[in-house]
């Protein structure tokens, strides 16, 4: 079965070698049938390479390039398209006055105003209100107020109420701290005349409310301008530097530290409940919150910071104002720098020993301070226990006992999160601060687009996903309704979008198709490229071009017989 | 047929060799099932397990994303029992898949197809081995053996392709071709050998009877192939309900190459290091350069159709995107099918020395690596690069020989002079 005899030859391996000559030096000639199967070969693999190599190449390297609207994206930079005005809605109530009498005061005050302000952007409307009842119920719960007035019309940022008082010899005023009602008592014999064209009691509200948003004229003014102009504008830029830069979601830490075994728990959680939670749901159309907490026992201080010293004269053991940098043990201390998304605000309650306590900032006996752009620090001296092995601190701290410390950290977030610090009103200062964020992400998101723009312009090798395309365009459309809010005086609706807006630009700058392929030049692709190819092509390459010179030479061949004949 | 002695000699020989192996060294089977030289995430025991798993408890076996191997391959190991429990009806039924497919090999050596074919009639005929010893050769070798013990799925594959080529020989081009279907289902790449196939079976028939022309002869097969293939995936998706995951996990991943864990071949490497954005684009150039081959191989070597799927499966245990040495033992196993190009090759002696060089190395710079700390990637990677290029070595001077062979033939009067290039 393995050694079959009597080969047969197949009949065309014969006829090729009969026909063969016997030349030994040179090179037999190749047999037509030999240069066919070579074409085959050839053709084979150009095939593939023809028919599925440059269509998979094709598909898979060429850069998807969604359009932009690169145009309007820079004109948005170049701040074109949008000038965000501030027109502020101010009602008045003149319960004791005639409609005349009113109408007249309101006209001189609106004039005044105007004459006073110097910046065009930021104006304030005044409006007549006859109805007093109507704007006082609702007062109460002003501070919610800015958060569900995306109603229709703009929003009443102030209520100004005149009223005559007896036994007054010139006008005054009275701010409410916990609503946006602004009291102006007047003397009877005030009441401006309808001939009179510069009223003194004109002249007084108009004072006084541009004395309401002067801080807020100048921070707003600062942040459009983006350069230092105006008289405190040092003081704004100050402040800003101290506050945290917007974040959507902002993170509070709040952390009990002491150096003994005691306190060891704290009633942490009412305590935020009662001290925090109310500001926190005013700040609810800004920006989020969350809230967690930790108690550290035995923390020590660094050791490089310099220890409190016993003053005798104050009978407590002080910290000098210049050492206050060094008090967070920032090595040993467990401070998370960042959970989830957002950045953190750390707030930290410390205890001293009972051997040191009480602990006081040796300049001014304050015991809180303000660690810019970072958060607050407490020093909590509470009433020692004495027994018979000696003093020590209470074992858990009631939150009463953590009321002062609370309204302290209330009041380093506020100051921490870029509030102003006038007027004395809450409910205005959160207005404020609602106007002034929605500015700054406007420009913000704007100076985005135009950045990302000039990215996709600069550089035209980068693929433009689709979601980026989309996002532009919600940043876009949120930018314009943020505009015409502003314009409209409804400004938690503007802000609202400013936030989306600001959200959709950053997510479509920092892309992370587009990001990897700003550091890929093009030259690069040659060093991708050839490694591999280089060497299958080349043999390919050569012998395509032999098989071609000598298809060319063949037709040449066949061609001059023709032409002979 | 009588029952030939020698070969009933060699089987049973074999069978009971791998089952004292199972028996003295219990732990054999699962440590090579770890080794990455063995198994590869398309053809792991292990990923069979886990796949089986899932499926018993009536869960899609894709959804771990742990199994992709056909799903076909489920209920026939749902049948034995736990394999934890009782090692031995699974390790019986792969001593009897390899004693198959040795049957198969035999086949293929005796229908002398390898020496003999319709269109070309090799110079040294006299040397060769017969069917008993090529199995023997298949059997014993240490590649098969390990492959068989860690109970690698690549058997089934190998027992595809070995009875598409042993019907292929003996003219049953239909029964061929289910063959194939049943190996390109499990493993995609073997569809690859449907053009050789399909001319040693025409070559076959038109030997005994009349056939039709060749673009008739091949639509036909090619529509046999689709038939069987589309059977096979619709049994499959009665079995997992959801044809398209089953799709994506199995046949995405043999051509999307998700899992870069290390393995013999090549391509995790360079994946691993490739940027992203061109990964795509190099997972073509790869299949291509992969299915490149076919087209050239054939028109090249026409006369040989068996001597162009022997060399095609060197090229896949080289070049496909999770080669194991199973599919290196498959390509050993034919090789010796052309014992008569033995004489003619140049370079043996350097690709064996390769090859033995890179199966012992492999693992010590594998272990290097991965368990001592001491050695890095590249350690691994350059005997991967070693063990490839010995492959290649052997591949490229069995081709030479061949097509030595058919030179020889032409110029009957240049016998045993030395090659020049021109």
């Amino acid at each position: 079965m393995t050694n079959k005899k009597g080969d047969q030859e197949s009949p065309k391996a014969l006829a090729n070698s009969t026909s063969q000559s016997a030349t030994q030096r040179v090179p037999p000639p190749e047999t037509s049938e030999a240069i066919h199967t070579r074409f085959r070969v050839i053709a084979a693999f150009w095939a593939v390479i023809i028919f599925l190599g440059f269509p998979i190449w094709w598909k898979t390297t060429s850069i998807y390039r969604a359009h932009l609207p690169i145009q309007e994206m820079v004109d948005w930079d170049d701040g074109k398209i949008c000038r965000p005005v501030f027109p502020l809605e101010i009602h008045v109530a003149t319960p004791q006055m005639q409609i005349s009498e009113s109408q007249h005061l309101l006209r001189t005050t609106q004039h005044t105003l105007d004459d006073l302000n110097e910046f065009a952007a930021h104006h304030l409307r005044l409006k007549p209100v006859n109805d007093t009842s109507a704007s006082t119920p609702d007062e109460e719960h002003n501070v919610d107020a800015i958060g569900n007035a995306v109603e229709e019309g703009a929003e009443i940022a102030l209520t100004v109420r005149v009223l005559s008082q007896e036994g007054l010899v010139s006008p005054r005023s009275e701010l409410h701290a916990d609503t946006t009602q602004l009291d102006v008592f007047y003397p009877p014999n005030h009441v401006p005349l309808p001939s009179s064209s510069n009223p003194p009691l004109s002249a007084f509200i108009a004072k006084e409310l541009q004395g309401l948003y002067s801080e807020e004229k100048a921070t707003i003014g600062h942040i459009l301008s983006g350069e230092t102009a105006g008289f405190d504008s040092e003081s704004i830029s100050r402040r800003l530097r101290r506050s945290m830069k917007y974040a959507d979601t902002y993170h509070l830490s709040f952390s009990l530290f002491t150096p003994g075994p005691a306190p060891s728990s704290w009633d942490i959680e009412n305590a935020v409940k009662e001290y925090l939670s109310p500001l926190l749901h005013a700040f609810a159309p800004i920006s989020n919150f969350t809230i967690d907490t930790q108690v550290q026992l035995y923390a020590t201080f660094s050791p490089m910071a310099p220890p409190p010293v016993y003053d005798e004269g104050e009978a407590a053991w002080t910290l000098r104002k210049e050492d206050l940098s060094a008090f967070i043990n920032a090595a040993e201390w467990p401070l998370n720098p960042s959970i989830g998304s957002g950045p953190t605000l750390n707030f930290i309650l410390y205890v001293p020993a009972p051997s040191q306590s009480p602990l006081v900032v040796k300049e001014n006996r304050a015991s809180s301070w303000i660690v810019p752009q970072w958060g607050g620090v407490y020093l909590l001296n509470p009433t020692l226990l004495t027994d018979q092995s000696g003093q020590s601190n209470p074992p858990y701290l009631t939150h009463e006992s953590l009321r002062p410390a609370f309204m302290t950290f209330s009041h380093q977030l506020l100051t921490l999160l870029g509030t102003p610090t006038t007027p004395a009103s809450l409910p205005l200062r959160l207005q404020t601060l609602t106007r002034v964020r929605a500015a700054t992400l406007l420009l913000s998101a704007s100076s985005t687009m135009g950045s990302l723009a000039r990215l996709t312009e600069s550089l035209p090798s980068i693929p433009i996903p689709a979601t980026v395309a989309s996002s532009v365009s919600t940043t876009l459309s949120h930018l314009s309704a943020t505009c015409s809010y502003l314009r409209d005086g409804r400004f938690a609706a503007a802000l609202a979008s400013a936030r989306v807006a600001e959200t959709e630009a950053e997510r479509s700058f920092f892309e992370k198709s587009m990001v990897g392929q700003v550091y890929f030049p093009d030259e690069h692709k040659v060093a991708v490229y050839l490694p591999l190819l280089g060497p299958i092509g080349v043999p390919l390459l050569v012998s395509l071009l032999k098989e071609v010179k000598r298809m060319i030479a063949r037709r040449k061949a066949n061609k001059a017989p023709a032409a002979s004949n | 047929m009588a029952v030939d002695r020698r070969k009933v000699a060699v089987f049973s020989g074999a069978f009971v060799l791998r089952l004292l192996l199972v028996c003295l060294f219990p732990s054999l089977p699962d440590l090579l099932t770890g080794r990455v030289e063995v198994s590869t995430p398309v053809n792991s025991f292990k990923r069979l397990q886990e796949g089986l798993f899932l499926y018993i408890r009536n869960v899609s076996p894709y959804d771990g994303g742990v199994y992709h191997q056909a799903p076909l391959l489920l209920p026939l190991f749902a049948l034995l029992p736990d394999v934890k429990s009782s090692p031995f009806p699974t390790a019986i039924l792969y001593f009897l898949v390899d004693l198959l497919n040795a049957h198969a090999l035999s086949t293929i050596s005796e229908s002398g197809q390898s020496v003999k074919s319709r269109l070309h009639s090799a110079m040294r005929k006299h040397i060769r081995w017969d069917g008993v010893s090529i199995a023997a050769w298949f059997l014993f070798n240490p590649f098969t053996i390990a492959t068989c013990l860690a109970r690698s799925t690549s058997v089934f594959t190998t027992t595809g392709i070995l009875y598409a080529v042993s019907n292929a020989v003996e003219g049953n081009s239909i029964n061929a071709i289910l063959a194939l279907g049943f190996a390109s289902y499990l493993s995609l790449y073997p569809a690859l050998l449907f053009l050789p196939l399909v001319l040693l079976c025409y070559d076959q028939q038109s030997q005994t009877s009349k056939t039709p022309s060749y673009a008739v002869y091949f639509l036909q097969h090619a529509a046999i192939l689709l038939g069987s293939v589309g059977g096979l995936l619709g049994l499959s998706s009665i079995i997992t309900g959801n044809l398209w995951e089953f799709i994506s996990a199995t046949y995405g991943f043999h051509l999307l190459v998700p899992d870069l864990t290390p393995n013999v071949g090549l391509w995790w490497y360079f994946f691993i290091e490739m940027f992203d954005s061109f990964r795509e684009f190099f997972i073509g150039v790869f299949w291509l350069h992969l299915a490149a081959y076919v087209g050239g191989l054939t028109a090249r070597m026409r006369s040989q159709p068996l001597f162009i799927i022997t060399s095609l499966l060197g090229v896949f245990a080289v070049f496909k995107p999770y080669p194991s040495i199973s599919d290196a033992s498959l390509y050993f196993a034919l090789l010796p099918l052309y014992r008569h190009l033995f004489p003619l090759m140049r370079y043996t002696f350097f690709a064996v020395a390769a090859l033995l060089y890179s199966s012992l190395l492999g693992p010590a710079f594998y272990h290097l690596w991965i368990y001592a700390g001491s050695g890095n990637a590249n350690f691994f990677y350059a005997i991967t690069l070693v063990w490839s290029l010995g492959l290649s070595i052997l591949l490229a001077d069995s081709i030479f020989a061949a097509l030595r062979d058919e030179w020889e033939q032409a110029n009957p009067e240049s016998q045993g002079q030395e090659v020049k290039q021109i």
